[in-house]
């Protein structure tokens, strides 16, 4: 308010002797008014602005990992090893009768099975191909020298599992459950060597499950095999 | 303002003439204008104060929320930046980019049938299959495979590599070294196919004349369990060899 608005103000109340001025009533209007644009101003532009961008569309988007990350070669590599377990469960679910070795491999087979998905799955939500290029466990600094059907660390030739499949009843078991000893250490060395580079937590807790899964079951097949009057390869 | 309106009212009580002289009057009539003007302009400088006051809380208030908005749009950016990079480059690494060549065939019937099949294209990309399919482990077979097993491999999300005898021994092996370290994938003789070396997988098929052709690798990248799978997971062993 200015001095000259005062003055009038003063000078209106005589002469208009009490009567609502009409100047006056402006002024009472003006102040809630310009407070309630102030108001919706500082509170409404920030709900637009907040409301109007889809957050979590792009929160999904930046989780994507790139092609040649620890999350991508680790879901790869991993699906690849998964499969040679899964395939030597069935082989020796076909060699022998034995109910222990015959639920062990059921249990590898849908363990395996399963998180095979998972890590396929993952790679399809992140947009890259199941297939790359690159040496397997390179992600990891390795340098497998891959040769007949073993990729990688822990898997078995085919020539180890032709043999597999030549064999029977305690034969088979012994020599599945020394295959798989080694399969495991493999596992459980790649499985851990993600968990030590994981950028992804959902990725990283399945790797732990592998790495604390596949030790207890390295125990497990130790004591079937000396149960058989056998140990490890090596 | 409700308390300035208020203030009006002794303002016109006092305003009722009063018997006197005319001077008296004036004087009098002077000092309460006087008077009511410092009582307005006290009232003046505390609403200035308020005005000023509230003014700044609001104009901070707001300053600091554009601010706040800016910074979280910032960030927001940001990550979608990054996002757009990332998938940039997936895409770049990935080859989902097309490849120069590539055939594809829609339409394609997947029943399982024990009997021959005559498939349209050679060689067969697709079509009514052998309940059991090839073995696609990195299998390389040095001899031609029946095409209703390798047909229901397709399925599986395999790429097929034929060749005929114009390849050469040392892109056999070559190719042969990629199929035995790539899982989903299986190799054998074509001797009937119009193309030195072709790459087959389901509705898909590439033809090339020698195995260090880059489209070799990207049709691998792409296409082992690619997008064309019609069974995503199903399994490349423990069918027939």
């Amino acid at each position: 308010m200015t001095g000259a608005q005062a003055d009038l103000t003063a000078e209106q109340s005589e002469a208009t002797d009490g009567r609502a001025p009409a100047g006056r009533s402006r002024r009472r209007l003006w102040w809630p008014a310009a407070l309630a644009a102030l108001v919706a101003l500082g509170l409404g532009v920030p709900a637009l602005v907040a409301g109007g961008s889809p957050a979590s569309s792009t929160v999904a988007a930046a989780a994507a990992p790139a092609t040649d990350s620890p999350e991508a070669g680790f879901a790869r590599d991993m699906a690849t090893h998964h499969q040679q377990a899964i395939d030597m469960s069935f082989i020796v679910r076909d060699r022998t009768q034995d109910a222990a070795v015959r639920t062990l491999a059921f249990d590898i087979i849908n363990t395996q099975a399963n998180q095979r998905g998972m890590l396929m799955g993952w790679l399809d939500q992140w947009g890259l191909t199941q297939s790359t290029p690159a040496k397997p466990m390179a992600w990891m600094g390795h340098t497998y020298d891959a040769h007949d059907g073993s990729l990688m660390p822990g898997m078995a030739t085919n020539a180890d599992l032709e043999k597999l499949r030549t064999l029977s009843g305690r034969d088979a078991e012994v020599y599945y459950l020394q295959l798989m000893i080694n399969h495991h250490r493999g596992g459980v060395e790649m499985a851990q060597g993600y968990v030590d580079a994981a950028k992804n937590d959902v990725e990283k807790r399945l790797a732990q499950t592998m790495v604390n899964g596949q030790r207890a079951e390295i125990d497990l097949i130790t004591g079937m095999l000396a149960e058989r009057g056998a140990q490890p390869l090596s | 303002m409700g308390s300035a309106s208020k203030q009006t009212g002794p303002q016109s009580q006092q305003k009722a003439p009063k018997p006197g002289s005319k001077a008296a009057n004036q004087a009098e009539r002077r000092a309460r204008i006087a008077e009511l003007r410092a009582v307005e302009q006290r009232r003046e400088r505390r609403n200035k104060i308020l005005t000023i006051s509230i003014s700044s809380v609001l104009i901070l208030a707001m300053a600091g929320g554009a601010s706040w908005l800016a910074l979280d749009a910032k960030h927001k950016q940001d990550k979608k930046d990054a996002a757009a990079k990332a998938e940039q480059q997936a895409k770049a690494d990935a080859a989902k980019v097309p490849i120069d060549g590539v055939k594809t065939f829609d339409n394609l019937t997947r029943n399982h049938v024990t009997t021959p099949v005559t498939y349209p294209q050679t060689p067969p990309v697709g079509g009514d299959h052998n309940p059991i399919w090839l073995n696609c482990m990195g299998n390389v077979y040095d001899q031609p495979v029946k095409n209703e097993n390798a047909v229901h491999s397709l399925e599986h999300g395999a790429v097929w590599v034929t060749y005929n005898g114009k390849a050469t021994a040392d892109d056999i092996k070559k190719l042969g070294d990629k199929v035995k370290v790539t899982p989903y994938t299986m190799m054998s003789p074509y001797p009937d196919e119009q193309g030195t070396i072709t790459l087959s997988a389901w509705g898909t098929q590439l033809v090339v004349d020698k195995a260090d052709d880059p489209r070799v690798e990207q049709f691998f990248t792409k296409y082992v369990q690619g997008p064309q799978t019609q069974e995503p997971g199903a399994s490349c062993s423990s069918g027939t060899m």
